[in-house]
């Protein structure tokens, strides 16, 4: 082999044109694969969704009876209390299942942590896992890492309610109509 | 005349009847499917009461899912509008498509089940040992294509699930989407490429279907052919090593030097292999072994028709993300670990760490990392290799049937013992009444 004396003398920073060339071809053909993979998974991952909106309009203020309603549509809760709205996710923050709506009359009296009594005519109750949220969405029973979020209502222009379900807010939270 | 209808009659149903040893073991080299087997097969190897042939019967199990998933293809439709109501067609409409269907889920079970308890066999019987020092067999390997069978089984069966697209199904995979998102940092893109966007829809459902349809069986296919090709190049079953560990104690170690030629490849010698086996510990593969996996083949197949028959896969309502059935439960395989999320939620002070997390998550993978680095941390004797409850390894038997108990009682207080809002009722109780929606 005539080469190999030339090669043996290579260096890093010398390499033969053979395999200069040989590295480029190959470097090509591995390059082609990755993107080739790249694009296969990136494909996976949707850049758009046709979803549902995340911010909808659910009836007029006048539309809700006193207390709570569940519209199973968009899996949410809109409590009222008298001219003040606010909103209840349904989706369970233990594993995403539907809550359901267990109504007390008359009111259940339970003790709060600190001791004083407090009556609730609602609460949500999970059938997947049992967990138990109060009539404010928090957890007292069951594997639930955390409370039900609260959404942001807010008015549109007619006059309608709109949910904001990308917007969690604190439990302080009332819409005043 | 009467003699040439009996050789008739007798060529309808089995036309191969070789008259030497030679014959035999020549039909074994000369034909490519019967070339799976080895021209002799150790009677060890052949013992029901060592091995159980489950890993025959999985086979069997298998290839009725192959066909009948393979007509259930033509029947279906994966898309969110028509999914439910093909499978409507299928229970009401399309002639004997309940049996179809109900033959395809049966078998279905019966593999996730005749799995695990193959597994168990194998552990029990200590066949996963690494016997390289005696006969140069690497058994590990075989374990661990084993776990990835398992795990591939897991998988098909639980994509199958989602297809009818009916409530069971829906929230089945709303629990393991939501496990899967629990995870920390990497849950929502795992989610994401699971479900195809944030809720599950059309995007999910073709994505499972292809999964179930083509990439998972392929899968376990091409792995269930080294599974097998393994046991052959390791020597036949475990429970043969205590052959080989008797002939060399007893320094019987005959015809060293046999050689074997790769026929109609190569002329000329191959390597030699140690021969410890001795006359009458050794049958033709055919007819043999042949006739003995048909054997299985014809009973599993029947056994499957039978339940098909009488077991009913159920349809629930369409899937709807409106209401959760109460109680919403997973198929019985995966109750274990429902019952594990509903459980484990850890509350240290401030910190709240999810069952989904823990039970759904880290509980399983550490059984699963545990299991597959068992060969390695396993110091029992040679003699333990292929013997059932060896007293060597009693110790490690105990704990892996402890832990397989706690599954079990798992699955049974799931099954049984659960009732609306996940609440314990004793077997003797009576279920509160849950409204009925329409």
């Amino acid at each position: 082999m005539p080469d190999s004396t030339k090669e043996g003398k290579e260096t890093q920073a010398q390499i033969s044109r053979r395999r200069f060339l040989s590295y480029l071809g190959g470097g090509f053909i591995l390059g082609g694969f990755l993107l080739q993979g790249f694009a296969a998974l990136r494909s996976l991952f949707p850049k758009v969704l046709y979803e549902p909106p995340t911010k909808f309009k659910v009836g007029a203020p006048s539309d809700f009876p006193e207390g709570v309603r569940f519209l199973p549509e968009h899996r949410l809760f809109i409590i009222r209390n008298d001219d003040r709205f606010h909103c209840i996710s349904a989706i369970c923050t233990h594993l995403g299942c539907t809550v359901n709506l267990a109504q007390y009359s008359p009111p259940k009296t339970y003790d709060s942590t600190s001791g004083k009594p407090v009556s609730e005519t609602f609460e949500f109750h999970c059938p997947c896992h049992g967990s138990k949220y109060r009539e404010d969405g928090n957890i007292y029973a069951g594997p639930a890492p955390s409370p039900l979020p609260w959404y942001k209502l807010y008015l549109a222009p007619d006059g309608q309610l709109v949910v904001d379900t990308n917007t969690s807010v604190s439990h302080d939270f009332r819409l005043k109509v | 005349m009467k003699k040439k209808i009996k050789t008739f009659i007798r060529n309808l149903v089995w036309t191969y009847s070789p008259a030497t040893e030679r014959e035999a073991s020549d039909a074994t080299a000369r034909n490519f499917l019967l070339h799976w087997f080895p021209a002799k097969t150790t009677t060890r190897s052949m013992s029901f009461s060592y091995s159980m042939a489950l890993g025959t019967i999985i086979f069997a199990l298998f290839s009725i899912l192959t066909i009948t998933g393979l007509i259930l293809m033509f029947l279906y439709v994966p898309s969110v509008e028509r999914a439910y109501w093909s499978i409507k067609d299928l229970e009401f409409v399309v002639p004997y498509g309940w049996f179809i269907r109900d033959l395809h889920r049966i078998a279905a079970q019966l593999m996730v089940a005749t799995v695990f308890i193959h597994l168990m066999r194998v552990f029990l019987t200590g066949a996963y040992k690494n016997s390289e020092k005696i006969t140069g067999s690497y058994r590990p390997l075989n374990w661990w294509i084993g776990l990835a069978l398992l795990l591939i089984t897991m998988m098909l069966s639980y994509t199958g699930y989602l297809l009818p697209w009916d409530q069971l199904a829906l929230w089945a995979i709303t629990i393991g989407d939501h496990i899967a998102l629990s995870a920390p940092l990497v849950g929502p893109a795992i989610s994401k490429v699971l479900i195809g966007g944030t809720i599950i829809d059309q995007n999910t459902l073709i994505r499972w279907y292809v999964a179930h349809v083509f990439f998972l069986p392929v899968l376990i296919f091409m792995l269930l052919l080294w599974h097998m090709w393994r046991i052959r190049k390791d020597g036949g079953l475990a429970a043969v090593e205590a052959l080989g560990i008797e002939r060399i104690k007893q320094d019987k170690v005959v015809a060293k030097g046999k050689t074997y030629s790769l026929m109609g490849i190569t002329t000329g010698i191959t390597p030699t292999i140690t021969q410890y086996r001795v006359r009458g510990e050794t049958v033709s593969s055919s007819p043999y072994v042949t006739r003995r996996i048909l054997m299985i083949f014809v009973m599993v197949t029947a056994v499957t028709m039978a339940l098909a028959f009488f077991i009913k896969a159920p349809l629930e309502q369409p899937a709807s993300l409106m209401w959760t059935p109460n109680p919403a439960k997973a198929p019985w395989y995966f109750l274990w670990l429902q019952e594990l999320v509903a459980d484990t939620t850890i509350r240290i002070k401030g910190l709240t760490i999810s069952g989904g997390l823990v039970g759904g998550i880290v509980i399983p993978t550490f059984l699963f990392l545990f299991a597959g680095l068992w060969p390695l941390l396993d110091k029992s004797t040679d003699q333990a290799i292929g013997v059932w409850f060896h007293k060597s390894r009693r110790l490690q038997n105990a704990a892996f049937l402890f832990i397989c108990a706690v599954i079990i009682i798992l699955i049974y207080v799931g099954a049984v013992m659960r009732g609306p809002y996940w609440h314990i009722y004793m077997p003797w109780q009576q279920w509160i009444k849950m409204p009925t929606r329409f």
